[in-house]
């Protein structure tokens, strides 16, 4: 940094003549006001004052990049960043007032830890390292490995993440590792793990200029991804016969700029797309050539006594279902397909017919690219892996897939859930590069790389996460780390998990802000935010992104990675991190990326990406990939021409069409709770607003959470806007105010409630139904009552 | 959530069809940035006169200079941009809307102003915030000598229109262009490039 420091400042003097010169000018009224701003900000700085540094933003997993401008140590700035191609400049107002975010008051500077009479002391780094070390330590020698747990984030970068899969798997030789990208993304992972063996979209950003039609599954993107909705709008502004269609269970801001807006009852998604693909059998509306070099079909379990909700009865406790597939045919997919009549299609969703031949009017146009999306609604599903896959098999028998503006791609919520959770893979069955932990020659490859014995990567997964915190409320979890993360927030059923005080339970958390979760902890660290340490994130189109530390961490904050190598070293594991103290980034990477070579999933080099806006993986000879399985584009496929699904070694390399029926919600709306209650994000909060809430005007834009209302529903239950109500589940309530006809405006019997408010905690109400398949919990339906109080 | 914080409008919502009127006759409404444009937002309770945005008021819009500043009324029913528009409009005595700054691009890529620009509902704050943001530079544009055009001190993108800042009742004193009548100005005052560009 000191380089540039000097350099820009020799490029200040020969341009300005010296900073002394300037003159600051103001009005005279105002000119009182002038000087105490000018007191307390910074005086006369001109841009190009600033030292510049490029950084992914902090939130979400579009990866739009950022210059963020340093001043004498601090963060004055940021701007978008007009060469990144991601978001080319623009932001959104979460990005621009990045900033703020690292600098509330009530930043963690110091180690506490929690004594018997509930209050925090401040302890040294050696106390605290030393205390996780000994608690784990002595839980490993008397329970056992299943008794140790880290969870992690999604919010993790890659050097996190690589720490913790090798602390946890290979030091501590366990397998409860979770990320909060379980309660996120793990549908997506499934629904890609299950047709092409291999993870992450085919797709790139590039398909929102080369797309005709955009068909958004459950996805407000104009509030939780605006950077890329509004490279849909600049296409559509461009070509006007490009078209929108929103399927939703409300209206959102989305809907207003939709051609088509397709409302359904939750849960019926599943129907809707059995009824399009219905439409494209009995049409023809297929591509045969397509589908018989390129697909298998396959057909799993249906039995829905077999596979349960995950809430009821045992599966409260456990759910362990296993999906299997057998193969199947385009006969029995026809056969099957009989059941999904427009007519009975139209029944189960409440969608009028002529919407169900529409979509199937889009899907089955060949001239045109079509763009399916989705994110949370799809993901946050009871049956969510299916919802996946369905939506890829609308692509699959049309052959609308891997060619650039006619893709499925699933829109990634956090930074770096696919680049740390879904590439590194920090969950309880991964290992890097689409590699598990049950594959005897995946566990070599690791401890080859890793320099280990034979089998010290154990075989069978540990919790997925939602079990995980039900072991520790148990009892069977004794010790947790948790990083990144505010799981006392986002926990569905929340309730299921308050803490009773001398549970005998061990719970470290280092996040850079108290929450919720610090509230329960044992022992609280200080992280290092964002850029206060040097980073990588992945985004949602495989671009990995580095940043450099650009300024220094508050008071004793220190990296998520230092604080778990250090814990390794003091438990004897030191030979997990054999680098150097102060230069451990490269040599991790490049380890890390050593699992990745020749697997399709090539990372790009350390240097490379220092040097980069990113790059998109597979990176071969240094060259990035936009379209996977994609002759001409992707280096794996050496076909002339068409797709060539290299991953998928299962399935004899073809692509695997899954045949999923419709299953009925867990919990429906009946006399005693008659509403569905729908849960989701807001454009100025990120996640849990631990850090966006600290930003003055995002929190004042969206002081706390509320309930969105009918106006009918509203009329009969004789509330108005900014009345209080409460709302009630089997499972828990809430006192909330009123919107109506707000930005969001769910149909009648229907009611939604944002879940950023940590005083409002939404999520204590919810299910903890999930999908069969990625064990994602389903936070997008359930029963409620609403009372006037 | 104070309600006390309330601007000058006191709640009053203009349905889109009142909103539409107002604009059609040109008639003195209570709407945009004037009536409480001298003096900071949460202080705006009395009806004022129409003034120029100050640097005080300038700065407390937004978090730093370049970022998207806050909205400084309520929702008005109507589209932003029909205020907004290349131009900006005068309502009488009441205050001035100012133009946007952005290329004119009514469906495009900056169409959803919601999304950097956003409304403010409470003064209350969540937690203190330490954040210090960069202030506008007001220093006399640099140049080669006194008669030579300033070079432009801030990126380009996103402030196409430079009249919008530059010109008419919006424009304050110490960025006042003198002369507004020769339109091309990047043909004179040129960005200065060395900034925009990553160096390491």
């Amino acid at each position: 940094m000191s380089h540039l420091d000097r350099r820009n400042f020799l490029k200040v003097l020969g341009t300005t003549g010296a900073g002394a010169c300037g003159v600051v000018a103001f009005s005279c009224d105002d000119k009182r006001q002038a000087e105490k701003i000018a007191a307390a900000q910074n005086e006369g700085l001109s841009p190009s004052d600033l030292d510049w540094g490029k950084a992914p933003c902090r939130y979400c997993g579009t990866g739009c990049g950022v210059e963020v401008g340093v001043h004498d140590g601090k963060i004055v700035a940021v701007r978008g960043d007009t060469a990144s191609p991601v978001n080319k400049g623009l932001l959104c107002v979460k990005g621009y007032h990045l900033p703020a975010m690292l600098y509330g008051k009530d930043r963690l500077l110091y180690p506490q830890r929690r004594l018997p009479d509930g209050t925090l002391k401040r302890i040294s780094w050696d106390e605290a390292l030393d205390l996780v070390a000994s608690k784990f330590k002595e839980t490993l020698d008397k329970h056992g490995p299943e008794a140790v747990a880290m969870y992690g984030s999604g919010q993790w970068t890659i050097f996190d993440g690589y720490a913790a899969l090798k602390w946890v798997k290979a030091g501590m030789r366990s397998n409860n590792l979770e990320p909060n990208a379980r309660l996120c993304m793990a549908s997506a992972v499934m629904g890609f793990v299950t047709q092409f063996q291999s993870d992450e979209p085919m797709g790139c950003y590039e398909d929102f200029e080369f797309g005709d039609d955009f068909v958004l599954w459950g996805h407000n993107a104009a509030e939780m991804h605006p950077v890329l909705f509004s490279r849909i709008l600049e296409n559509k502004r461009k070509n006007p016969g490009v078209r929108i269609i929103d399927l939703g269970t409300r209206r959102t801001p989305t809907s207003d700029y939709a051609d088509m807006y397709v409302e359904f009852r939750p849960g019926s998604d599943l129907a809707i797309a059995n009824g399009i693909l219905h439409l494209l059998v009995k049409q023809g509306k297929i591509n045969q050539a397509f589908i018989e070099e390129n697909l298998v079909f396959k057909r799993g379990i249906e039995d829905l006594d077999q596979i349960g909700y995950g809430c009821y009865e045992e599966q409260a406790e456990r759910y362990t279902f296993k999906d299997k597939g057998r193969d199947s045919s385009l006969e029995e997919l026809t056969s099957f397909l009989d059941d999904y009549s427009p007519k009975k299609v139209s029944e189960i969703s409440g969608v009028p017919v002529q919407q169900i031949r529409a979509l199937a009017d889009i899907y089955g146009d060949m001239s045109r690219g079509t763009v399916s999306l989705w994110c949370m609604g799809v993901n946050q599903h009871y049956r969510g892996t299916w919802m996946n896959n369905l939506i890829t098999d609308l692509h699959l028998i049309t052959g609308k897939i891997s060619r650039p503006g006619s893709n499925p791609f699933s829109i990634t919520g956090q930074p770096a859930a696919c680049g740390t959770v879904r590439e590194v893979g920090t969950l309880c069955n991964r290992l890097p590069a689409d590699m598990v932990v049950m594959k005897p020659d995946h566990r070599a490859k690791a401890e080859e790389i890793w320099k280990l014995p034979a089998d010290t990567i154990p075989s069978k997964p540990g919790y997925h996460a939602v079990d995980m915190f039900r072991a520790l409320s148990r009892g069977d979890v004794k010790a947790m780390w948790i990083q990144t993360t505010n799981p006392w927030v986002t926990m569905p059923n929340l309730h299921r998990y308050d803490r009773k005080p001398g549970d005998g339970r061990f719970i470290v958390v280092s996040d850079i802000y108290p929450t919720p979760t610090t509230d329960v902890a044992d022992l609280i660290l200080p992280a290092a935010g964002w850029v206060e340490r040097e980073g990588m994130f992945g985004n949602t189109e495989r671009r990995t992104q580095h940043w450099d530390k650009l300024v220094d961490p508050p008071g004793e904050a220190k990296e998520d990675a230092w604080q778990i190598i250090q814990v390794a070293k003091r438990m004897d594991m030191g030979h997990l991190f054999p680098w150097p103290e102060d230069d451990w980034h490269k040599p991790m990477y490049e380890e890390y990326r050593s699992f990745t070579h020749g697997t399709g999933k090539d990372l790009a080099s350390y240097d490379a990406l220092r040097e980069t806006r990113g790059l998109r993986w597979p990176v071969v000879d240094g060259k990035e990939t936009d379209y996977r399985y994609a002759a001409g584009h992707d280096p794996y496929v050496k076909k002339k021409k068409g797709v060539h699904f290299y991953k998928a070694k299962g399935y004899g390399e073809k692509a695997a069409f899954w045949i999923r029926p419709y299953h009925p919600p867990p919990e429906e709306p009946d006399d005693e709770y008659p509403y569905w209650l729908c849960t989701g994000r807001v454009l100025e909060h990120w996640h849990t607003g631990s850090m966006t809430r600290r930003v003055k005007q995002l929190q004042q834009a969206a002081p706390g959470a509320y309930v969105e209302l009918n106006r009918a529903d509203a009329r009969g239950l004789g509330v108005k806007p900014r009345d209080w109500v409460r709302v009630v589940s089997r499972r828990g309530e809430l006192k909330l105010r009123v919107r109506i006809d707000d930005r969001g405006k769910p149909p009648r019997g229907s009611v939604f409630v944002p879940f950023f408010d940590e005083h409002k905690l939404i999520n204590q109400l919810t299910l903890d139904s999930m999908c069969n398949i990625s064990k994602e919990p389903d936070y997008k339906k359930c029963a409620v009552r609403i009372e006037r109080v | 959530m104070r309600r006390a914080n309330r601007t000058c409008l006191k709640q009053r919502c203009l349905t889109a069809g009142q909103a539409i009127s107002v604009l059609a006759v040109g008639l003195a409404m209570p709407v945009i940035q004037g009536c409480d444009a001298n003096r900071p937002i949460q202080s705006a309770t009395k009806k004022a006169v129409a003034t120029k945005t100050t640097a005080w008021i300038r700065a407390e819009r937004r978090a730093f200079d370049g970022a998207p500043p806050v909205i400084p009324h309520e929702k008005l029913g109507a589209s932003c941009t029909a205020c907004h528009s290349k131009t900006g409009i005068q309502f009488g005595e009441m205050g001035f809307a100012p133009p946007m700054p952005h290329e004119s691009s009514d469906t495009g890529r900056f169409s959803r102003c919601e999304q950097c620009h956003i409304y403010v509902q409470t003064q209350e704050i969540f937690v203190e915030n330490t954040f210090v943001g960069l202030r506008q530079d007001l220093r006399k544009g640099r140049r080669l000598n006194e008669l030579a055009p300033p070079v432009l001190p801030h990126p380009v993108f996103m402030r196409e229109n430079c009249m919008a800042c530059h010109t008419g009742p919006a424009a304050r004193e110490e960025i006042r262009c003198t002369h507004p009548e020769r339109v091309r100005c990047l043909q004179c005052h040129v960005p200065v490039t060395d900034t925009n560009e990553f160096e390491r």
